[in-house]
């Protein structure tokens, strides 16, 4: 057997099974999507577009959709920004190997929870009356402060813990990549008299952009699915403040009559819609990690 | 077979018993149901199983397994289960809110078809059989439910020189008296967050006792002006609580309360017991227990199991599953909780008068049952679209408790009006 036939050979299978999954749930929710389907009745009919020509006029449903461009973009930069931020003043600030790897341990502890267990844990940390969180700010005397019931600060609340979670596991992984550069261009910029801060904005962190646009990737993709965070944290609220689509999609399919089409519908157009974004910015990536 | 195997086997084909599982020998069906997948939230009633599991597994050579969610996710799940066909869940957690989809669908056998009448289903509170009948036919055997009682810190209450209010605008002034957020002791708590059974549960009676209907003729109309008065006087006197209070759900309030944070507040009776446990709770013995002030009505409720149709399709699971139904919720299993400790469940009559109970609460707290059990009905509208208008009503009530709308009156009439719609999906 050839090289060729016995890799096509192995994969197969594999492929096979992942795109028989991918397409049979992915044809049943476009079936449902153009049907009247409820969870109440098994009786249903074909109503064509109607379901996405209503989605086009659901107020909350474009509520829903800045929501999650919003959820994006605080948890994605918050998460880079702290796991850079973390890596580089760790590696500037600890030389001993031990104490690094300590801190690594630490800084990996909060992926290794089980979202819905930070959800809840953070749930009541932040709690106004018997929180340590307000209990700190009312130290200061100030507070308390209503970070779930407030609708202006409840989605940052949220993403807060999702940084602390993902920007803390990154910046173990940037720390490590930070460790293994090349010593030569740093020397130079050394013997340029560059401060340790301008050695990291001008130097270490370009080198280090094609993993930064790796992680910032992954997180993107992660921040999708982080409907069990934000369902035991706030299930939603106040009000629609922390909705985003796979949330909303849920209420509808789920809680609110079980309008199963009605929420495939938006399923398939979350679908449509992140594969068109992410197909750009992967296009770009190229460009960014030259 | 004993004596009063053969009688009831021979009643049963004579149509003197409505029950097929009745007639279904245990002998037979023992070993042919190996696992028996129940669904459920975690009220102490359903938590203190654990221990006496072992006790039904042996008898029928099968394994429970409960599922255990919150509130509205049991809700969500169990109709996923049915309405799918799936069929994963043999027994299911039913309660007043969904009791009339799930026999509108069909998706839950008559309780008398399934539960061995050894059960005693007359035992059963005439409050909780009535919310879980329709139609004249009981579907769920309960297990916890009851109606509303009003929990007052009888201490602040005396160096307050503060009277019981007996009356809504009594409480309404008694609240502001008291309230001193200086100290962390709030006047009220009450619940905010969004769903069918959070606020808009306790929203029900100010709305209700204060003359509102849920519907005029056959459009909805909970954007009265009663609803609007209603929603008003429910936000100001959380204006009186603990920071937060625009999202609490049930366990909020009552953790609040039990921590000594709050003086009055009106809820489920079955957290009166709640209120006297030595190991959680900071204000026993310091609590009054009396029915909600007038015009306030107590909004039943009642939670319990019944059997899928969906789920327990063969006469052995029907069998296993309605005798799990009736053991689970057996006149045994009380005095069994009771032994341990819990006397917030309580479903039936023989229990109530028993001096177990009496010994496990307070006077106060039995006489204040009593005197609210004429004031408690099903409040919630009786439809089988209530879940999804409930859950619609909720989102606008919490938007509207926490800031995100301002117009009572223009929030309450969206909601209506996405009522109309589902009103008439039902058609």
């Amino acid at each position: 057997m050839s090289r060729q036939r016995f890799v096509f050979a192995t994969l197969a299978p594999a492929i096979a099974i992942l795109a028989a999954i991918a397409l049979a749930s992915t044809a049943g929710a476009v079936w449902f999507s153009l049907m009247n389907r409820t969870l109440r009745s098994p009786a249903y009919k074909f109503v064509g577009i109607y379901n996405f020509e209503r989605l086009f006029r659901d107020p909350r449903f474009y509520n829903a959709l800045e929501i999650s461009a919003l959820w994006e973009m605080i948890t994605v930069v918050g998460a880079l920004a702290v796991a850079t931020a973390l890596a580089v003043l760790t590696v500037e600030t600890v030389k001993s190997a031990l104490w690094r790897n300590v801190i690594s341990f630490a800084f990996l502890a909060p992926v290794l929870l089980p979202r819905v267990a930070a959800a809840f844990i953070w749930r009541f940390l932040y709690s106004p009356s018997l929180g340590l969180v307000n209990y700190l700010i009312g130290l200061t005397g100030a507070g308390p402060v209503e970070f779930l019931a407030d609708p202006h600060l409840a989605l940052y609340a949220v993403a807060a813990v999702d940084i602390w979670q993902w920007g803390l596991f990154f910046a173990v992984i940037l720390m490590k990549l930070l460790e293994t550069l090349p010593r030569e261009p740093l020397e130079a910029a050394m013997l340029d008299h560059a401060s340790r801060w301008e050695i990291h904005a001008y130097i270490t962190l370009p080198m280090l952009r094609g993993p930064i646009v790796s992680l910032a990737l992954v997180k993107a993709v992660e921040s999708l699915r982080s409907f069990d965070l934000i369902f035991v944290m706030t299930g939603g609220g106040p009000g629609v403040s922390t909705e985003t689509l796979d949330l909303y999609a849920y209420q509808v399919g789920v809680n609110l009559g079980g309008r199963i089409s009605y929420a495939s519908a938006m399923a398939i157009l979350l679908l449509i819609v992140t594969n068109v974004i992410f197909a750009i910015v992967w296009r770009r990536v190229k460009t960014w990690t030259v | 077979m004993t004596l009063k195997a053969i009688f009831l086997a021979a009643a049963s084909l004579a149509g003197l018993t409505p029950g097929a599982a009745q007639a279904t020998d245990a002998a037979a069906c023992k070993g042919k149901v190996p696992s028996l997948n129940a669904i459920a939230q975690g009220m102490p009633s359903v938590t203190e199983l654990d221990k006496y599991l072992p006790e039904f597994n042996k008898k029928w050579g099968t394994e429970v397994k409960i599922t255990m969610l919150g509130e509205n996710e049991r809700r969500a799940k169990s109709r996923l289960d049915a309405s799918t066909g799936a069929g994963s869940y043999q027994v299911i957690y039913v309660d007043e809110a969904n009791i009339a989809e799930y026999v509108s669908s069909k998706w839950v056998y008559p309780l008398a078809d399934v539960i061995p009448a050894e059960y005693d289903t007359a035992d059963f509170r005439d409050d909780l059989r009535n919310v879980a009948t329709v139609n004249g036919v009981q579907y769920f055997a309960p297990f916890v439910g009851g109606g509303d009682v009003f929990l007052y810190r009888k201490d602040i209450l005396d160096a307050k020189g503060v009277a019981v209010p007996k009356t809504l605008d009594e409480l309404q002034a008694a609240i502001k008296k008291v309230n001193d957020p200086a100290n962390k002791v709030y006047g009220w708590s009450a619940r905010g967050q969004r769903g069918s059974g959070m606020n808009v549960w306790r929203w029900t009676p100010f709305f209700r006792g204060l003359g509102g209907k849920w519907m005029d003729g056959d459009k909805p109309a909970f954007d009265s002006d009663t609803a609007v008065k209603a929603t008003q006087v429910y936000m100001d006197m959380m204006k009186s609580s603990p920071p937060g209070v625009g999202t609490f759900n049930w366990s909020d309030s009552v953790e609040a309360f039990r921590a000594g944070q709050v003086v009055f507040l009106i809820e489920s009776d079955v957290f009166g017991p709640w209120m006297e446990d030595k190991a959680k709770s900071t204000v026993v013995g310091k609590v009054g227990y009396a029915p909600p002030p007038s015009p306030l009505p107590s909004a039943g409720w009642g939670h319990g199991w019944a059997v899928s149709s969906v789920g327990a399709k063969d006469d052995c699971t029907k069998a296993v599953a309605g005798d799990f139904v009736g053991w689970a919720t057996s006149k045994e299993m009380e005095q069994h909780r009771l032994a341990d400790g819990v006397a917030s469940d309580i479903a039936r009559k023989s229990t109530l008068k028993s001096a177990a109970y009496k010994a496990a609460v307070p006077a106060e707290y039995i006489q204040a049952l009593l005197d609210t059990g004429p004031r408690t009905s099903l409040l919630i509208m009786s439809s089988p679209a209530w879940p999804e208008i409930g859950d619609n009503l909720g989102l606008t009530l919490e938007e509207l408790f926490t800031g995100t709308k301002k117009d009572i009156k223009g929030a309450l009439g969206e909601s209506t009006f996405a009522a109309e719609d589902a009103l008439q999906r039902l058609k």
